[in-house]
């Protein structure tokens, strides 16, 4: 047997207000099990009025009311709410459709500094890895893997290495060769150089440096066989569009690892973050580059086997992604 | 002189998040446990459904085994980045595995995520989660130097959100995301509300003898009468009146209240002193006399 009593000030405030709470508890829910897109205009109006009543009613109890029940109550339906009404408001196209119109190359032309150093590191590599060619092929065993080789080495004939170049082993079906090339060394070889970035830069660009040897080695190899220009026509076709990812990748990760080294006036993990904002674009570019390279790789390759052809094509995808980066997103004024 | 640096204020409450409204609210950060229970169902799930989806299409003959490792490939490739920033954008920081564990992201500064936030920690989550993961498995006695290397690796992603209060990975610090608990709200009934029946005006407190206790002890005493109210096995039935007995016997001792409380009583006697208790709590509260607990009048002379 209960009965009423006359009701201390707390209690009244909780009596006034427990059904708006209890319409907002139910709001919540059904926008957590929904999403807020599915909900009426009536209802997402509703609970983004009630969640401010009950941030204010959470305020006024935690200075009248001593109830523990009722603040924890309080406590959780308000940061529930919290959560649903500060959800995000973006559809995945609608990021993808930014991305690609505004913010990547917008991202791509902010840090283009450290993007030409990834490609720095790069290109001197492969200086390196040429002259050293010349100067001892001996290098090429020094610095090739060797499943990477796949027996194109300075061992092989003239015949051998032409071969390799022209007849891409046409029976395997494209969507095969695709595959097996994004789990290939250079895609890993991306993923590591961005990653390995943020532990001070060092990582990333000698193993961009590194990357460029190999290419360096085996490039020699083909001019001194006299087939420079076939081989240049071989690694154009895809190679234009995944040296640059690997770059760019490299360039991504030398901005992480100056924001540790260098961090201004702001303390290290604040400077990384202000650093990811363009960073982590560039790692999707990187990505969306080397998913174009594998459909190069995977189908172009093997289609077209004319030297001059192989070249227009890898060339003029270089320059299209060139006039992404240089001219998209760019706001009038 | 000072070498160091000292900050004068004290550390943020790790469980405090500031949402644009100014009201801070209570939000318990996640435990290691939790996150790695969701970590694991994740994998599972992608797993198991990249799994199923082939042997489907190897039932369906419709492709030549070639072709169907390449599509395997390819979806090996899906599950991991995009399929955690897919979810966690459809779903307002939660994966399949975060929504089974109840834990959710959110954004340190207290706005909404942004992609870009989620895109980045899920991006580390490839050197954070799956490189040590594999590694793991590769871990080899014979070749002991790339097996101590990839030991130090494994250990310092597990250190790094062991070492920060807000149990951040990278990927967190550098998106500015955490992971917390979910909070279920359940509204219990106001003790003040009602009173039981045959008591009501049976005992009346002095506003001398309200001055003994805070707010912790009056919350503690909450705690006890909601359990009060719950229990209804016989059994644990005695030790609980014990209990209750010897409550009753303190607090009159406290506040020198010389009525005997018959044994019927007793639920009432605590309803009653808590009514009364709270009461003046909040009264003064109101006025500025915040009292933590039993020892108020020490620290305000102390102050």
């Amino acid at each position: 047997m209960e009965q009423q009593t006359d009701l201390i000030r707390s209690a009244r405030f909780r009596k006034e207000r427990e059904g708006d709470w209890k319409r907002l508890d139910a709001l919540v829910t059904q926008a957590e099990s929904q999403g807020l897109r599915r909900m009426s205009f009536g209802e997402a109006r509703d609970l983004a009025a009630l969640y401010r009543e009950a941030t204010t009613s959470l305020a006024i109890a935690r200075e009248i009311s001593l109830d523990k029940g009722l603040l924890l109550y309080l406590e959780a339906l308000t940061a529930r709410a919290y959560l649903s009404v500060y959800a995000p408001q973006e559809s995945a196209r609608g990021v993808i459709g930014r991305f690609m119109r505004k913010s990547g190359p917008v991202a791509m032309r902010n840090s283009w500094f450290f993007v030409l150093l990834g490609f720095l590191s790069m290109g001197l590599g492969g200086l390196a890895g040429y002259l050293l060619y010349f100067d001892n092929p001996d290098w090429f065993f020094v610095l090739m893997p060797g499943e990477l080789a796949g027996g194109r080495d300075p061992r092989a004939s003239t015949e051998f290495l032409r071969a390799a170049i022209y007849d891409d082993d046409p029976d395997a079906s494209g969507l095969a060769a695709f595959a097996t090339f994004l789990f290939s060394h250079n895609t890993r070889i991306a993923i590591f150089v961005f990653g390995l970035g943020v532990f001070l830069c060092a990582p990333a660009i000698l193993l961009t440096f590194y990357n460029g040897l190999i290419l360096g080695v085996f490039f020699g190899l083909h001019v001194d066989r006299g087939l420079g220009w076939d081989m240049f026509g071989w690694l154009s076709i895809h190679g234009v569009t995944e040296l640059s990812a690997i770059c760019i990748a490299c360039g991504g990760g030398i901005q992480l690892g100056a924001a540790v080294l260098f961090p201004g006036q702001y303390t290290r993990s604040e400077s990384l973050r202000i650093a990811a904002r363009d960073a982590a674009k560039l790692a999707i570019v990187a990505a969306l580059m080397l998913v174009a390279a594998a459909f190069l790789e995977g189908f172009g390759r093997q289609l077209i086997q004319d030297v001059d052809m192989r070249l227009l094509i890898g060339w003029s995808i270089g320059a299209l992604w060139l006039a992404w980066f240089a001219l998209v997103g760019r706001t009038q004024s | 002189m000072r070498f160091r640096r000292t900050s004068n204020t004290p550390k943020a409450d790790p469980n405090v998040l500031l949402p644009p409204e100014g009201v801070p609210l209570n939000l318990q950060v996640a435990g290691m446990g939790s996150r790695f229970g969701a970590q694991i169902t994740d994998i599972l799930i992608t797993g198991i459904g990249m799994i199923a989806l082939l042997i489907l299409l190897a039932v369906m003959n419709l492709t030549s085994p070639q072709t169907l490792g390449a599509v395997a490939a390819m979806l090996f490739f899906v599950i991991r980045i995009p399929y955690y920033v897919v979810t966690e954008l459809a779903w307002n920081g939660q994966t399949i595995g975060k929504r089974m564990m109840k834990i959710k992201v959110v954004s340190r500064d207290g706005l909404s995520l942004s992609a870009h936030a989620l895109v980045v920690r899920n991006l580390m989550k490839e050197a954070e989660v799956f490189l040590p993961a594999t590694l793991v498995l590769t871990l080899d006695a014979t070749a002991l130097w790339s097996s101590l290397i990839a030991l130090g690796w494994i250990v310092g992603t597990i250190m790094v959100p062991l070492m920060n209060k807000r149990r951040q990975r990278l990927g967190d610090m550098i998106a500015g995301t955490y992971v917390i608990d979910l909070p279920t709200p359940i509204l219990l009934k106001d003790l003040a509300e009602t009173t039981p029946k045959p008591v009501k005006d049976k005992f009346t407190f002095l506003a001398h003898q309200l001055d003994h206790y805070g707010a912790l002890e009056l919350q503690t005493l909450e705690d006890l009468l909601r359990a009060t109210e719950r229990r209804t096995n016989s059994q644990v039935h005695a030790q609980h009146h014990a209990t209750l007995d010897s409550v009753i016997g303190k607090i009159r001792r406290k506040i020198s209240f010389a009525d005997p409380i018959p044994p019927s009583d007793r639920v009432a006697f605590l309803r009653a002193f808590y009514n009364a208790q709270r009461a003046h709590l909040e009264q003064k509260q109101l006025f500025g006399d915040r009292r933590q607990d039993k020892f108020h009048a020490d620290q305000t002379s102390d102050d």
